[in-house]
């Protein structure tokens, strides 16, 4: 054991306190028999070697020797981990050595007990992480069973003798341990006899397949734990020994019909299996409404279908799964989300059947939950890929037949010219053409792949499926909102509350926009319109309708216009409406409220990629853009000012508004003066302003605002100039990441701000007026915290010195009640007289 | 020179109705600034000698002054009646109903002599065309550099037009600015008349 010999070499090292001896492993410690034997003889003397704390005595070295911190840390925790080797290394030789070296420990019981339980776990895990990884043989496990039960044995039998020796104060704490130790073992042992049965059955599972049933009653168990174990090992199983093929039990007729030894063992293999696993998956479901066992079973679903979707019984699996996917819980419906998008993903396992399955059943449960459920639900929807050109090769294998028909007629027609002596020949070529289809019709019926007729069904059958909930999810928003709002004008919604299925709807509309069938498109569209327009000032007043947010109505814009792009190519339609929306929008968004993303996606594809506009419109935009750069924060100017930018580029003739005179001249159309307030872009008059803004933004705060405006107001005069266009997305980003790092270079520029005050009151005034001068947050942030940290401490303060005065007083009190205490007492006997006489 | 009846006024109104919608409420309500009051004043139709015209207020008190007989033509001509009482709109109202329309189309540069000519104009020639157009509906006509061509009747929907042909009709020709060219005698003698 190396005890005898690691002592001195401790006490050693205590002399020497500066220099640490080779650190020897255990291992390398020989003992010699002679040193066992000894120990085996005097016990007594055993015992203060186990008791000596080897810990604390090199701690003490480790200090003497004063080396620099981190050396000492490092020092410090291979000490530890040496210490606890050593420990380990203590149990395994208990274990392994003979019988008569137990008693060395059975000295002081408890220690004995617990050192003995954690050598047994230790084994047990060892055992466990043996069936796991390596696949034991039968011989060996029984052989390690045998070993475990003698090692029972033996404890059992100590333990009575300990307890014989032991004195009565210990016995009630034995009792107890006992008792632990019964319920651990009943556990371990049902733990290890799981293990067993599913290492069997993953070893061979045409042999030990009945044992599924026995692994089944487990999950029938008292204990959660054991239940929830069984579930998972059950799961671990079934993932394994599922065949790649869907079970088809044999029909009577096929029955009665004699068969071969072996298609019989197969039969019965086949029917057992499908048995348990419908028991399994019966339990399965009958456990999901459990609260304790939900997570469990949704995760044992969710594996399931992740692995075998080809399998029977996917339906109620599919069911189960997307039941859940609109689920509170977050770990549950993460889970969800994520198998359902790896059924979609990974098609090829189970040939796009779950698919149209899964896609069905969400468009149900939107139905009947009545689009009240987790966005999360039927954004799984985006991950659905569709295959653009499944109808193509088709055409050309069709086309390919036709020609080799006119060919066939051809050659027949040529041949049929020519004498008859060529019949055989022919008959010949009749023959291998003949062969060929057949083995092509084998191949096809072999093969797993589905034909593109089939996958086409099923993928028409897929969209019509996805389509349908969006639409119903679209329609839902329209009519929701309209009977809510009759039921009680006075509800204010919070927009994505009431629709939380509309973002997700609408972005996948925008995914899949390319898919629409041509006929929806007129109704899609206006549905888009009139979701667009709700909100509106001109609406609510009429009727308290229910508004979408800003975000959401900017979707709308957004979709309807990637919708026309994508379908229309060779038309390109003016969608006016929408125009007006954006119009409108633009006044309405507020930087906190509502997402600047959206916003600058909307600027891109509405304004930017269109490269027609009307000349009126186009003016429009570009007045309220420069309007609404001067409000905003720097990310939503500079988005604003890069489409303004490119509205000037693209339109000459608005760049009558860079010009110093009013009025636009004969350009302006019909309205003489510009209306900041009119709705419709078209009829604003914007050509009869100037743009002025860009004067203000040119001397904005942000660097790169001011310079972009500069740049456009110089744009008329300097002309063929090379533009470098970014998108207005862009533009948002980049700015809106260099927030952060701008607000530092603030103080600078509110210096120079204030210089140029200096040098002109009266701009600098104008300035501040349009633009309040900027405030650093985090600054402000921090000497607020500094002054209320200030304040409480203060109040904290007066509350002490409160209390403590308190306490003094009290003290005082106290020693003065003391003193006056023996006459106290007299006067008190007065007071009750007086009482009781008072009470009389 | 007379103000239009109840039922001129609503067969003119209607007929302008189809091309701008709600926005013919704009060209009622239109103030004009001519003449030399303060105030500005409105415009109004008038009806002279079965011509339909568009014209301010203060310019129709100055008009008084000319003989009926005497009096060519006032203000902005926006359509005549025919003899069977129905109303055109012509030519010189295009401005009014470009600056209001409501449904647009905007010709490719090679289809727009075409359309000059007075033909209609063939869904190849579309160059863009506004969304939710349904047949029958008034639609100006557009160069692609936004100037007012001409109008017409729609033929077909917005969306009927994806599936049209390229030389299917899109929009039925009513009239055109190349009526100044080649109609000159015939206004001539119109004005002389």
């Amino acid at each position: 054991m190396g005890k005898g010999k690691g002592k001195g070499k401790q006490r050693k090292q205590i002399i020497l306190p500066p220099e640490l001896p080779p650190e020897i492993a255990d291992d390398d410690i020989e003992v010699s028999d002679e040193d066992l034997k000894f120990l085996d003889e005097n016990k007594d003397y055993a015992g203060f070697v186990s008791r000596l704390d080897t810990h604390s005595i090199n701690k003490q070295v480790t200090r003497v020797e004063g080396v620099n911190e981190d050396a000492l840390e490092a020092l410090y925790e291979k000490r530890r981990r040496k210490t606890l080797e050593h420990k380990e290394n203590e149990k395994s030789v208990v274990q392994v050595d003979p019988v008569d070296a137990l008693p060395v420990k059975s000295l002081d019981g408890e220690v004995y007990y617990r050192t003995f339980s954690q050598t047994a776990e230790v084994t047990e895990n060892e055992g466990d992480i043996d069936k796991s990884v390596v696949k034991l043989t039968k011989a060996e496990r029984r052989a390690k069973l045998k070993k475990t039960k003698k090692e029972a044995k033996k404890m059992g039998k100590e333990l009575a003798k300990t307890e014989e020796v032991q004195p009565t104060q210990q016995e009630a704490a034995l009792a107890e341990v006992k008792e632990d130790l019964t319920a651990e073992e009943a556990f371990e042992a049902k733990k290890r006899k799981l293990a067993e049965l599913g290492m069997a059955l993953l070893a061979d599972p045409e042999a030990n397949i009945k044992s599924l049933k026995e692994m089944l009653q487990f999950a029938k168990d008292g204990d959660h734990s054991i239940v929830k174990l069984g579930l998972l090992s059950l799961l671990a199983v079934f993932k394994d020994i599922i065949p790649g093929y869907r079970i088809r039990l044999p029909t009577e007729k096929e029955l009665e019909m004699k068969v071969s030894k072996e298609v019989k063992k197969m039969r019965f293999y086949e029917s057992t299996l499908l048995s348990a696993y419908k028991g399994y998956l019966q339990k399965l479901l009958a456990l999901e409404k459990q609260p304790r066992f939900h997570h469990v079973v949704v995760r044992c679903i969710c594996t399931l279908l992740d692995a075998v979707p080809h399998f029977n019984f996917r339906e109620s699996l599919l069911v189960a799964v997307v039941r859940n996917i609109g689920s509170s819980d977050d770990v549950v419906r993460r889970i969800c989300y994520s198998t359902i998008k790896s059924l979609f993903t990974s098609e090829g396992k189970h040939g796009g059947e779950a698919t149209v399955e899964a896609v069905r059943l969400i468009a149900d449960h939107v139905k009947v939950h009545d689009c009240q459920l987790h966005p999360d639900s039927v954004e799984v929807l985006m991950s659905l890929s569709f295959d653009d050109d499944l109808g193509k090769p088709e055409v050309q294998e069709g086309n390919n037949k036709m020609k080799n028909k006119k060919n066939k007629k051809r050659k027949n027609f040529e041949e049929s010219n020519q004498p008859q002596g060529n019949d055989r020949k022919r008959s010949k070529q009749e023959t291998i053409a003949k062969m060929k289809e057949e083995v092509a019709a084998d191949y096809k019926a072999v093969s797993y792949t589905p034909d593109v007729e089939e996958r086409k069904r099923m993928q028409s059958e897929t969209l019509s499926a996805v389509f349908e909930t969006y639409f119903r999810i679209l329609r839902h928003t329209m009519q929701s909102s309209v009977a809510s709002s009759e039921a009680n004008g006075n509800i204010i919604s919070d927009g994505s509350g009431a629709h939380p299925l509309l973002a997700p709807c609408l972005s996948g509309l925008g995914k899949f926009s390319h898919l629409i069938d041509m006929d929806y498109i007129g109704d899609l569209m206006n549905y888009l319109k009139r979701l667009a327009a709700r909100g509106s000032s001109s609406d609510s007043s009429a009727q308290k309708v229910q508004n979408l947010t800003v975000s959401e109505r900017l979707r709308c814009c957004i979709v309807a216009f990637k919708v026309m792009r994508s379908n229309l190519d060779a038309l390109n339609v003016d969608l006016q409406e929408f125009f007006v929306q954006l119009y409108n929008l633009v006044l309405e968004y507020r930087p906190g409220r509502d997402e600047g993303e959206v916003l600058a996606e909307a600027l891109k594809i509405m304004l930017c990629d269109d490269r027609q506009h009307d000349m009126q419109k186009a003016a429009a935009f570009i007045k309220r853009l420069a309007t609404f750069a001067l409000c905003f924060a720097s990310a939503e100017s500079m988005a604003a000012l890069v489409t303004l930018k490119q509205l000037l580029q693209r339109n000459v003739k608005c760049r009558n508004l860079l010009e110093n005179d009013a009025g636009g001249g004969s350009v302006s159309g019909s309205i003489a003066k510009y209306q900041p307030y009119g709705s419709d872009p078209s009829l604003s008059g914007a050509l009869a302003s100037v743009l002025w803004e860009l004067n203000l933004l040119s001397k904005h705060y942000h660097p790169a605002i001011s310079t972009l405006a500069s740049g456009i107001s110089s744009m008329n005069s300097a002309q063929n100039q090379v533009y470098i266009s970014i998108s207005p997305q862009q533009a948002f980003k980049n700015l809106l990441l260099e927030a952060e790092s701008f607000r530092y270079n603030q103080q600078g520029c509110t210096q120079k701000s204030n210089k140029r005050k200096g040098r002109s009151i009266a701009l600098a005034s104008t300035l501040a007026s349009v633009e309040p001068p900027p405030i650093d947050e985090n600054e402000v942030s921090k000497k607020l915290r500094r002054h209320f940290i200030l304040l409480r401490d203060i109040k904290e303060n007066e509350r002490l010195r409160g209390e403590l005065d308190r306490t003094a007083s009290a003290l005082l009190l106290y020693e003065e009640y003391k003193k006056q205490r023996k006459p106290a007492t007299l006067t008190n006997k007065k007071s009750k007289k007086a009482k009781t006489t008072v009470g009389m | 020179m007379r103000p239009l009846d109840e039922k001129e006024t609503t067969a003119v109104f209607e007929k302008i109705f189809k091309f701008t919608g709600n926005n013919l409420k704009n060209i009622v309500e239109n103030p004009s600034h001519e003449g030399p009051d303060k105030e500005p004043g409105r415009y109004c139709f008038r009806l002279h000698k079965n011509k339909v015209y568009y014209v301010s207020d203060s310019l129709v008190k100055r008009a008084t002054n000319v003989a009926r007989t005497k009096l060519a033509s006032i203000g902005t001509c926006v359509g005549r009646f025919t003899h069977g009482g129905n109303f055109h709109l012509t030519i010189e109202c295009l401005n009014l109903l470009a600056a209001n329309a409501k449904h647009k189309v905007w010709l490719k540069p090679t289809s727009e002599m075409s359309f000059l000519y007075a033909n209609h104009v063939l869904k190849g020639g579309l160059g863009r065309i506004t969304e939710s157009i349904a047949p029958g509906d008034g639609v100006v006509v557009f160069s692609m550099s936004d100037l007012p061509l001409g109008f017409g009747v729609a033929a077909k929907s917005t969306q009927d037009c994806r599936k049209l042909d390229p030389n299917a009709i899109v929009v039925l020709h009513q009239a055109d600015i190349g009526e100044y060219l080649r109609m000159e005698n015939q206004h001539e003698h119109i004005i002389e008349e």
